[in-house]
């Protein structure tokens, strides 16, 4: 379906209802299923970038992209353009990217090292603060420069290099964003570095897809599809995924994880069958490597890290750890978006290690990768599908896609975590239980 | 100095492997490769170690034996069906040329259809440059480098051979 046929029809009928009273989320999330509009609709869309990305936190980038004072990396949160970048204290802020006299993007390239930024149409200089610092022909203004400054995100967190951002500085504190489980997931992926840092410094690569941005917190956190839209790669390697993901209900024992505030979790660590399956190597090939580990946390964990290999989690709204690979979900319309990701390199380790990790992420992810092609391609395919005219808001039984899978056999601990079978759409209904509390802004369990 | 003969017959090197690639004869180009064969998209300009950087696809002999295998499979998802798609090649550069070994730069221009998913024309243009040597009397590919003109700007499913 074209962009003017979906304009024409949100233009007639029930929708301007819709316009009037707002969109009801809690009639299009329901626990068992949602509606598909949330997929298409163009002021859904809208209202996500101000409800999730605006008022939320939402994951930035990486502290070793930026290592010296002045250095700065564009990214782009919803509808912001935001610059990363180290200020001259050493610390992080995260500035919009938009000249606050008359809002030209001040910096068009990906990243780049300056002093301050100075916008292209009259001048005006700001520091790396933010902080307007002269203007041409001063005498013009009556204002004081303190009130022109950049617009900064309200909060900025860094955790071991995380950087998170809150745009409108409203949201409560990182903890609660993140959580017990934000945290340890976190921990766990840096904890495998002999340093106990990481390195996302190798530059994010783009893969652009025809599909709305929440199919990819979906795929990536999806254990039901791996044996199905990935056979193409499972039959041409030897990959993991064949002992974690893909076979019957009763070989896997890998878990599909809801920590609640939409963080999620393959957990593939019961089922390894051997150490470093996750990487596709004996230990005599990254013999140095956990030298390197073992020095700093001791043979007896560092063994185990070898055998549990990093997280395969998703933070929300945007951040992907996809094992050896980072990635962030960017939208950009309501069917258009970009999945892009970088390397994980762990600092201290030695070179032949790290690209290793370069190799197998070259492998898995982005446009010409074995893996998130098929995935990229999986969207495309949905979104052509959700898109669809049974997809109207009129009525009440159709356009729905379900997401009950396993709702009968998930498990609850005494912290609220829900556990599943890794086939079952645990996580996918944590995403949207939280995607719900963000729109409606209430708590809805 | 390349001799007319040498040139007529790079190009028409270049443009079967073209051809091979826009048709899917996987067998076909394969058989166009060395087993030292190194294939190369970077995700910017062709320049450093490929082996130190993220690239779109940084493929050894052995990968892309595996690329082509998971082509054959029958159950490559974003390549159900092919990609209708023509490759042009032009302002073909001989670089060097000595006995075993040619450097040969080319533009091209890339009409893919993605008939898999939404139906859109995506055009890719940028250069290739490739290492040709002779094995037993014939012209083989030991490298295939492609700069996209769109390197730092992300890409739609690149599934095919570029
Ligand atoms: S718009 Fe930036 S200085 Fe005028
Ligand atoms: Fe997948």
């Amino acid at each position: 379906m074209n962009k003017e046929d979906t304009e024409s029809l949100n233009s007639i009928g029930p929708s301007c209802e819709t316009v009037e009273m707002g969109i009801n989320y809690r009639q299009l999330v329901r626990g068992d299923r949602i509606h598909g509009s949330l997929l298409h609709d163009p002021d859904v869309f809208a209202e996500e970038m101000e409800q999730i990305f605006v008022r939320g936190w939402a994951f930035v980038g990486h502290a070793s992209e930026i290592k010296n004072n002045g250095d700065w990396v564009k990214r782009q949160l919803g509808n912001e353009s935001v610059i990363m970048v180290r200020g001259d204290d050493g610390g992080i802020n995260v500035l919009s990217n938009r000249c606050s006299h008359r809002g030209t993007a001040l910096c068009w390239e990906h990243s780049g090292n300056n002093s301050f930024f100075q916008c292209t149409y009259h001048n005006w200089r700001f520091g790396l603060d933010g902080n307007l610092r002269a203007v041409p022909f001063p005498d013009g203004y009556s204002k004081p420069k303190e009130e022109l400054g950049l617009n900064r995100a309200g909060q900025v967190a860094n955790y071991r290099g995380f950087i998170f951002a809150n745009l409108d500085g409203q949201a409560g504190f990182i903890d609660e964003h993140l959580g017990a489980a934000g945290y340890e997931l976190i921990d766990r992926l840096c904890e495998m570095s002999p340093s106990g840092n990481l390195d996302l410094g190798k530059g994010w690569i783009g893969h652009r897809v025809q599909s709305n941005w929440k199919l990819w917190p979906e795929s990536d956190s999806d254990g039901y599809h791996v044996g199905f839209v990935h056979a193409s790669m499972s039959a041409s390697t030897d990959t993991h995924y064949d002992d974690v993901a893909i076979g019957g209900d009763a070989v896997q024992s890998s878990r599909a994880v809801d920590y609640g505030k939409g963080h999620l979790e393959l957990d593939w660590r019961p089922s390894y069958k051997q150490e470093l399956s996750w990487l596709g190597v004996t230990r005599e090939r990254v013999q140095d490597y956990y030298s390197a580990l073992s020095q700093r946390v001791g043979n007896e964990l560092a063994d185990q890290m070898l055998w549990d290999g990093p997280p395969h989690a998703f933070l929300f709204p945007n951040l992907f750890l996809g094992e050896t690979v980072i990635a962030i979900v960017e939208p950009v319309a309501p069917g258009e978006m970009i999945h892009r990701h970088t390397a994980v390199q762990f600092e201290g380790a030695d070179d032949a290690f790290n690209e290793r990790l370069l190799r197998q992420t070259e492998a898995a992810f982005g446009p010409a990768s074995f893996i998130t092609t098929d995935d990229a391609i999986t969207a495309e395919r949905v979104q052509a599908g959700v898109s669809g005219i049974d997809t109207s808001w009129a009525s009440a039984n159709r356009g729905w896609i379900d997401l009950s899978r396993g709702m009968h056999r998930e498990a609850v601990d005494e912290n609220g975590v829900r556990s599943s079978n890794s086939s079952d759409e645990t996580t996918n209904r944590g995403f949207w239980y939280r995607y719900l509390e963000m729109m409606s802004e209430e708590v809805t369990r | 100095m390349t001799s007319p003969e040498l040139r007529t017959e790079i190009e028409e090197f270049l443009y079967r492997e073209a051809r091979y690639a826009d048709e899917f004869l996987l067998e076909e180009w394969e058989a166009l490769l060395t087993d030292e064969f190194h294939y190369w998209v970077p995700a910017g300009r062709l320049q450093g170690d490929p082996s130190k950087q993220l690239a779109y696809l940084n493929d050894n002999r052995t990968r892309v034996a595996t690329r082509i295998r998971q082509l054959q499979t029958g159950k490559r998802l974003s390549q159900i069906p092919n990609s209708p798609m023509r490759r042009v090649i032009s302002n073909i550069e001989i670089e060097s040329a000595n006995d075993g070994e040619v450097l040969v730069k080319a533009n091209f221009v890339i009409y893919e259809l993605a008939a898999q998913s939404s139906g859109e024309l995506r055009v890719w243009p940028g250069q290739a440059q490739y290492r040709l040597e002779r094995v037993e009397g014939n012209l083989r590919m030991s490298a295939k480098w492609i700069e996209l003109v769109t390197a730092d700007a992300g890409q739609r499913n690149l599934t095919f051979l570029i």
